[in-house]
């Protein structure tokens, strides 16, 4: 069987700025362990809404990795609302930033909510490594488009695409999902 | 109406152009040799987060018993919701994949119920007690028959009694 290129393609992760938003110490340790065994050199901390965005704001975090549940339940904050600041505010520094999301609310409502917020890859705790090398290599390797349509702006949420379909535009708007 | 018609942006390749190469780093599927080694990792952190599981069980405790005292039931029921979803992701990173399982079970019982009635309060500890006997008991893996049909049981009440409250 032949080789391809990206068979031969490898990721430096010494050149990447990671940030890890994760309100569960021992959690954020694993996936920051992982990746320092990646040889990544550069990871910055969050455990809170606010701090992430403290990060953020410097404009240096080229990989967000984000818990969806954060300690700020209180204040109705998420790690959805920093996807959501990421993709739409005019201060993020880089709207297009590959995020995954790593959570315990796996179920298919959760991982449709994810998407439809612009969220690069899904990762479903309990997770494997394999799995989670997966989710990054994807979305550091395998960039997708972009799109802008209503009120969503974000991955492409197609994966697949047909050049066969002939029809009128279906896609809808992100607040009908 | 009319609908806008989308908008699309050619894929951000900074990051490709920065990281991805031919000679160093990681291959973008592992060699097993280099995934033993990030599984070793996980591997290391089992105690931690096994230790981090028994306190946090023993919190579920003490929220649980706040909610019984019907002081700060939207605190104590936020907090049990928060604590069994931490649960439910971690259970499996150890091999206690029965930890997920009930704690999944206590955390969708527990979604919208912010005043539990004293039965839906008697099987979130039940559902609090089967989670202590599989730590106390360190039942890896699947566990026996008896724990898939105490599993198979609490689903039933879970299904049976949940009406937000």
């Amino acid at each position: 069987m032949s080789e391809s290129m990206a068979d031969h393609e490898r990721i430096d992760f010494s050149k990447i700025n990671f940030l890890i938003v994760e309100p569960n110490r021992v959690m954020g340790q694993m996936v920051r362990d992982v990746l320092m065994m990646l040889d990544a050199q550069y990871l910055d901390r969050a455990r809170d809404y606010d701090s992430a965005l403290t990060v953020l704001r410097l404009g240096r975090t080229d990989v967000m990795i984000t818990e969806w549940a954060l300690r700020d339940e209180k204040l109705g904050r998420t790690g959805m609302d920093i996807v959501h600041w990421i993709r739409n505010d005019p201060a993020s520094p880089n709207r297009m930033m590959p995020v995954v999301m790593m959570t315990a609310n796996s179920e298919e409502e959760y991982v449709c909510r994810a998407r439809d917020c612009g969220v690069s890859e899904f990762v479903a705790k309990p997770y494997t490594v394999n799995a989670f090398y997966t989710r990054l290599v994807s979305a550091i390797a395998r960039p997708r488009q972009f799109v802008r349509v209503d009120e969503y702006f974000g991955p492409d949420r197609r994966r697949r695409r047909s050049d066969e379909y002939a029809g009128p535009e279906r896609r809808l708007p992100a607040d009908s999902y | 109406m009319a609908r806008k018609k989308p908008e699309f942006l050619p894929p951000q390749q900074d990051l490709r152009r920065k990281a991805v190469n031919f000679s160093k780093g990681f291959r973008l599927k592992l060699e097993p040799a280099e995934l033993r080694r990030l599984e070793e990792v996980v591997e290391k952190a089992k105690d931690a987060l096994s230790l981090d599981v028994a306190d946090k069980l023993r919190q579920l405790r003490e929220a649980l018993e706040e909610v019984a005292r019907s002081q700060q039931t939207d605190r104590g029921m936020r907090t049990i919701r928060a604590l069994s979803l931490d649960i439910k992701g971690a259970g499996g990173m150890f091999n206690y994949p029965l930890l997920t399982e009930f704690a999944k079970s206590l955390n969708d019982f527990t979604k919208g119920i912010n005043q539990p009635t004293p039965l839906q309060l008697d099987i979130i500890a039940a559902q609090i007690d089967a989670l202590y006997v599989v730590m106390g008991q360190r039942i890896e893996g699947q566990g026996s028959k008896v724990e898939k049909d105490l599993l198979t049981a609490l689903r039933l009440a879970v299904e049976r009694h949940k009406t937000a409250g």
